[in-house]
């Protein structure tokens, strides 16, 4: 039986596009923008870089839609690819790049609810324990920092992660784990932690 | 459960589905080992900390600018397209304009260097030389003798084959249309009546690949 392509799924969408269909472009980008948005703010940790890169992506999708190719998986992924590509590249020409301009965004609703229950010690204290984590989490290694990211942050599931990062779901489990223990290790929680009952075997 | 595979699987608890042998697992070596019980322990709040990280951003979009910039990269480079697409059309059409001028321009200049070669048509019907007998338009032809000897037939508009000529030769023939005395006929073959031999009459030639008339031809308005 012949199965009839709805007009607004991603690849028929790109192919309006390719063809000079503003509004088909548009409809990709409203859909796909903010997910990458926030994976490239949540690796860089700078809302300019950010920008940039979500800008490079969809420069990508316009200028070469040849690119991508339905049947080599979903055009999120694709563009994910592209979103990391442009990151490393973002990294390596800036490769200690804590910028932490996201403290200068609006609080979101429900921090802003936390602060008028704290007192201003408890909450200076919790904004400094905010920028610790956020500062650990940008300094883990790359492949470490992306399964934190999308399973910590973005709290996809570990298949959806290992879809986005092409590679087995069995890597996603593994690169948590060292990215869990590397960063209770840079936020000094395992100093009380005990000795291991069975570290000896 | 040793503490590597605590760390792997069991860590995070709650992802572990219920009543799976590895989550009782976990929870048993939980209890038995204060190590993994603090580090999980440390890793539930360390997971508060992210969550709450992760909601500082959840609403995060890129800004309006970034679409205002993308839309004008789409138009420019979609317009763009247009217009190459319109500059490879415009130079084909002048090429073939060009092309088109040249040939009327080469075909004007033959023609003016040698007026007798006026167009080349396609081979036309030969018919083999007639006897007066066969001949139906005598007076068609004034001027040419009938009885036993050669004449050009032109009640059909055929040629007639000169003496000497192949028929099968005249694939690639050209038509000359030219004027010349009567007298001039009979140099082809032809006789020719001597009280007309002066006057000038229209003669279809037909010319081989050779150059040389391998037919003849009298259209009706030169008798």
């Amino acid at each position: 039986m012949r199965t009839v392509e709805p007009i607004d799924r991603d690849d028929a969408l790109l192919r309006r596009s390719a063809k000079g269909d503003e509004d088909a472009f548009l409809l990709l980008y409203r859909r796909h923008q903010a997910p990458l948005y926030r994976f490239a703010l949540r690796m860089t940790g700078n809302s300019w870089a950010a920008e940039e890169i979500v800008q490079d992506v969809f420069m990508t999708l316009i200028r070469e839609p040849k690119k991508f190719d339905p049947e080599r998986g979903a055009l999120g992924a694709f563009l994910y690819g592209v979103a990391r590509n442009r990151i490393m590249k973002h990294m390596e020409r800036t490769p200690r790049d804590l910028s932490l301009d996201a403290k200068a965004e609006a609080e979101p609703a429900s921090l802003k609810l936390a602060s008028q229950e704290m007192t201003p010690a408890q909450w200076a204290e919790f904004r400094e324990r905010r920028e610790q984590v956020r500062a650990a989490v940008l300094e883990l290694p790359v492949e470490f920092r992306e399964a934190i990211v999308l399973c910590e942050l973005e709290e996809l599931s570990y298949e959806q992660a290992a879809s986005i990062l092409e590679c087995p779901v069995g890597t996603i489990r593994s690169r948590l784990h060292r990215g869990r223990a590397l960063l209770l290790a840079k936020l000094e929680m395992l100093r009380d932690v005990p000795r291991r009952a069975n570290a000896g075997r | 459960m040793t503490c590597e595979e605590f760390a792997m699987a069991g860590l995070d608890l709650d992802s572990l589905p219920e009543d799976s042998p590895s989550k009782r697992a976990a929870v048993e070596h939980l209890r038995n080992c204060p190590h993994c019980a603090a580090l999980q322990e440390n890793w539930r709040t360390l997971r508060v900390d992210l969550h709450l990280l992760g909601q500082e951003t959840n609403k995060a979009e890129a800004p309006a600018r970034v679409e205002m910039r993308l839309r004008q990269d789409f138009r420019t480079k979609h317009r763009t397209m247009k217009a190459r697409r319109a500059a490879v059309v415009a130079a084909w059409s002048l090429a073939a304009a060009a092309g088109l001028i040249a040939a009327v321009s080469l075909v004007t200049w033959r023609f003016q260097r040698n007026p007798n070669v006026v167009r080349r048509e396609p081979p036309p019907q030969v018919s083999p030389l007639v006897s007066a007998g066969q001949f139906t338009g005598a007076a068609a032809v004034s001027g040419i003798e009938l009885g036993d000897v050669l004449v050009a037939s032109n009640n059909s508009g055929d040629f007639t084959l000169l003496p000497g000529s192949m028929p099968s030769a005249m694939e690639d023939a050209t038509v000359v249309h030219v004027e010349m005395q009567r007298a001039a006929l009979g140099a082809l073959g032809l006789t020719v009546n001597e009280e007309h031999a002066g006057d000038w009459i229209q003669v279809d030639l037909l010319v081989g690949n050779d150059g040389l008339p391998q037919a003849v031809r009298l259209p009706e308005n030169s008798n």
